[in-house]
């Protein structure tokens, strides 16, 4: 992988490049999957070539090849200069990169248990003893559906800059990820999406003990349809769950903070923000709300020691106590804030060009249990997982449909909630939050942004928050 | 290819669909009127499906060591011996096949286009300025690409094919946008500056916008967000959805699933279409396929394996799909049968009611029903006394996709092909008038 980089680094400056770097990737993935109990076929999938990046006169190429030969490294790297400066009339504000140490490491993240050691059978029987747990007598509701699904990626890779960073990582990442369709004669189907993703070995496996998970899943889709009532009209106070507060997080936090976003760079695709350039210091939330993006916690999906520009990783406070106290940067957002990147900038293969990508977003925990949320709460819903959201491409008016969601009637937890519907801006929603819980949960999600279409694996989490004076919508 | 099919069988697998992709694009994004990068992809693909006695096993790899290949086969074999057996034992379709070539789809000017893209987007930001878009976003990209197909079963064949394609937006003001789109297989074709004028027109006209109110509306949509509901109703007849319970045409085969306005049709091999090749992944030819024809589903998509579970025909409707199922059946040109009308008309018959230009963000509460919001992007205006009026902001969707197509009133003449980031099947998508639209807004 080195001698590839550097051949491409090499000819990138020899063709009139002033900054090069390239990356070597090499992915290798099986997903295992079982149907409603049978087994579909086990797709592999094998990646490894290399992109280039080059800045030429302020103007900025990116070439990729998935062949090793010299020839067409050479090539590649030839195209993207070449088509640096072709399109360098049309670059009215020349793109620079934020001044960063550059560093020579290597490092992996160790399986317990490796993931390539692991027999097939033993991947199928994890998945088989979901489905075992899921008959009908177990659980107490029909499930037509039942796709579950084990997703294993190892990645390999070797990033080299003209400023002289060398460095080599390994990370695999395991996830489980299943849709249960519950039905209920004359209540119709209810469906839940569940997304556990570790950067682990297959010890993450074991830890999540699928089957206890699954079943608990199944039995509550069976006493939503039987018990569901409709939401409830009116104000309210709402406590969300950590799945839900993760999603937010992401969501109308992380998002609307990346400085791609911001400076209109993905305008036509991701979209742009509803935060300016001079909004930082500026109250969105309550004193109850910090959100951190942190790509170095342990075992985390979002997890990376470095970026793809070499720089080193840490947790980055987006908000702090309300207020707007850092954005995600690369080298080339940081460059235009004046600031130092934080190591925000990530590809999801060796064929895309690095992008501001989140890592593990979640909000701070306080000090509160949940019983503790719940019992100051007169009239309202706990809504502790979603289906259903979407926000809009500023990042402004979002939308989450509760799945599982209760009742709270002077602090009590009650009957089953069917479909609650919170729509609401992100000023309102991080405005509204007068208490956060401590007990922190996370769930695994690929985030989706970039054209072509680049998938980031991520954590979204939090604790429980509530929320108070709001109207549930739809 | 042949060294995949041989070593394959050799090991004893029964069906072996091998594939090959060569392909070379190149994009340019541009944002703030500027280009920000200049994308080149040089990548060959092989591709391996194998199955034998109910069981299979796929591979995508973007790795070209010859010797990695034969061992991935290997690997394949392998765990197929330990897979557990699937429900259907089925046979790849028996070549040779005769495979007619397609008129329009190859442009050889278009393989290396470099200058010709940094041109259109160029053409774009001057077109959508000049109907007073104050920035403007987007990406061009174009490619060509060559793809074969051997399979144990006797059969081969090869396509190629070249694009073009631009997404333009048009931001008048941070939240007054429009969105315009051309996609061709040949320059000729292409029309930048057309897409430039659409975006920066409607980004003009949706200045001042007002907060929209919640209820049930009459809505024109537009081809963009048309196209993306159609491209999830061609999702929904694949088989591949209907056979993992994910489908909102589930138990639908023969039944009304639309207003009998909708004719829905995907074809593999028209003339001039985005999507066309002659040959399906299995090898079968590719063709026309009834989905929804005057509102009744007449058919699912289908791959050799849905096929012989579900007691079908084959539909030429096979691609590889990396991640969870290796070979899927899947549309290639998605075509909505025009209606009679003009645009205005439909804004007429209408009289009270919005006209949605395009969305993003559709997502499901249940796949199996059909529930669903999106979000609505770029210009919404209102319709009044059956012209257009003032631009509105902050609205949903909020309905169910079968409810949507069977309330769909009236279609345009007018078509526009459609694939974005949204609609990724390409879709010739008119006007489309549905009446009593969920339509919802934020509570605070």
């Amino acid at each position: 992988m080195e001698e590839e980089a550097r051949l491409a680094i090499e000819q990138a400056l020899k063709s009139g490049a002033q900054y090069a770097e390239a990356r070597v990737q090499r992915d290798l993935a099986h997903t295992f999957t079982l149907k409603n109990g049978t087994a579909e076929p086990i797709m592999t999938t094998r990646k490894l070539g290399i992109g280039i990046r080059v800045i030429v006169d302020g103007s900025m190429g990116f070439a990729s090849t998935n062949s090793l030969e010299s020839a067409k490294i050479r090539s590649s790297s030839e195209t993207a200069v070449s088509t640096a400066k072709a399109a360098a009339r049309l670059v009215s504000t020349p793109i620079r990169l934020a001044p960063e140490k550059s560093f020579e490491d290597k490092w992996e993240v160790r399986m317990k248990i490796d993931l390539q050691e692991v027999s097939i059978e033993e991947k199928f029987e994890a998945l088989h003893s979901i489905e075992k747990a899921l008959t009908p007598e177990l659980v107490g509701v029909s499930l037509p559906s039942r796709i579950l699904l084990l997703d294993e990626e190892l990645t390999w890779k070797f990033y080299a800059n003209s400023e002289g960073s060398r460095i080599r990582g390994f990370v695999p990442r395991i996830s489980l990820y299943f849709i249960l369709t519950a039905e209920e004669k004359g209540k119709g189907t209810v469906q839940r999406t569940l997304h556990e993703a570790q950067t682990r070995g297959w010890e993450a496996v074991k830890d999540w003990n699928p089957p206890v998970l699954a079943a608990k899943e199944a039995k509550m889709l069976g006493k939503i349809l039987r018990e569901g009532v409709s939401p409830p009209r009116g104000e309210i106070d709402l406590v969300l769950g950590p799945e839900v507060t993760g999603i937010i997080c992401h969501e109308s936090c992380g998002h609307p903070q990346e400085a791609d976003r911001i400076l209109g760079r993905e305008g036509a695709q991701a979209g742009e923000s509803y935060i300016k350039r001079n909004m930082l210091g500026h109250r969105v939330g309550s004193e109850h709300v910090t959100i951190i993006d942190d790509p170095t916690l342990p075992n985390s999906y979002g997890f990376y020691k470095y970026d793809d520009e070499g720089v080193k990783a840490r947790p980055r406070i987006l908000i702090e106590n309300g207020i707007i106290t850092d954005l995600l940067h690369n080298r080339e957002t940081a460059s235009e804030f004046n600031v130092s990147s934080n190591a925000s900038s990530r590809a999801s293969a060796y064929d895309r060009e690095p992008l501001v990508r989140m890592g593990n977003t979640y909000m701070k925990p306080e000090d509160h249990e949940l019983n503790e949320l719940l019992e100051d709460v007169k009239h309202g819903v706990y809504m502790k997982s979603f289906m259903e959201w979407n926000i809009d491409d500023r990042r402004y008016n979002q939308r989450y449909v509760g799945l599982e969601a209760y009742m709270v009637q002077d602090g009590m937890v009650g009957a089953p909630v069917r479909n609650p519907i919170l729509e609401i801006t992100t000023p309102a929603l991080y405005g509204s939050v007068d208490a956060v819980g401590k007990e922190m949960e996370f769930s695994g999600a690929t985030c989706g942004k970039g054209d072509p279409m680049q998938g980031a694996p991520v954590w979204t989490g939090g604790p429980p928050i509530r929320v108070r004076k709001i109207h549930l919508g739809g | 290819m042949e060294s995949i099919v041989s070593e394959a069988q050799r090991l004893g697998v029964k069906s072996v669909a091998a594939g090959y992709t060569r392909s070379h694009d190149q994009m340019v994004r541009f944002s703030n009127n500027s280009i920000t990068v200049v994308n080149s992809w040089q990548t060959e693909t092989p591709t391996v499906y194998l199955a034998s006695n109910g069981r299979r096993a796929a591979c995508r790899m973007e790795d070209q060591r010859h010797e990695e290949i034969v061992k991935v086969v290997k690997e394949l074999v392998d765990s197929m011996k330990v897979t557990p057996r699937g429900e259907v034992d089925f046979e790849l379709p028996k070549g040779p096949f005769n495979y007619q070539e397609i008129d329009g789809i190859y442009d050889k000017s278009l393989a290396g286009a470099e200058t010709e893209l940094i041109d259109a987007a160029e053409t774009a930001i001057n077109s959508a300025k000049k109907e007073g878009a104050q920035r403007v976003s987007g990406v061009v990209i174009s490619g060509s690409w060559e793809h074969h197909v051997l399979t144990s079963a006797g059969a081969e064949g090869s396509g190629k094919g070249t694009g073009i394609e631009i997404t333009v937006r048009a931001f008048a003001d941070d939240d007054a946008t429009g969105q315009g789109i051309s996609i061709a297989t040949n320059l000729n074709r292409f029309d930048p500056a057309g897409a430039g004028k659409t975006a920066g027109t409607i980004a003009r006209k949706a200045r001042g916008a007002t907060p929209g109110k919640p209820g049930k509306y009459r809505v024109v949509f537009g081809p963009s967000i048309f196209a993306n509901f159609i491209d999830h109703a061609a999702d929904s007849a694949s088989a591949y959805s209907v056979d993992f319970g994910l489908s909102f045409f589930q138990d639908s085969l023969g039944k009304r699933v639309a207003s009998e306005k909708l004719t829905l049709y995907d074809n593999g091999r028209l003339p001039n279409g985005p999507g066309s090749i002659a040959i399906d992944d299995e090898g079968y030819p590719t063709g026309e396929t009834a989905l929804i024809t005057n509102g009744t589903l007449k058919n699912f998509l289908h791959t050799s394996y849905t096929a012989a579970k579900y007691n079908a025909q084959l539909t030429g409707s096979a691609q590889f799909e990396a991640g969870v199922a290796g070979m899927l059946p899947a549309a290639r040109n998605l075509i909505i049968k025009p209606g009679g009308e003009k645009v205005e008309d439909l804004f007429n018959k209408t009289q009270t009611g919005l006209y949605i230009t395009n969305n993003w963000y559709t997502r499901f509460q249940n796949y199996r029903t059909g529930d669903f919001s999106t979000i609505c992007r770029d210009g919404v205006f209102e319709i009044k006394n059956g012209k257009l009026g003032n631009p509105v902001k902050g609205l949903r969707v909020s309905d169910n996709m079968v409810r949507i197509l069977k309330s769909i009133e009236a279609l345009s003449k007018e078509r526009q092909w459609i694939r974005w980031w949204e609609v990724p099947t390409p879709t010739l998508a008119p006007y489309m008038l549905a009446n009593d639209v969920g339509i919802t807004t934020v509570s605070k």
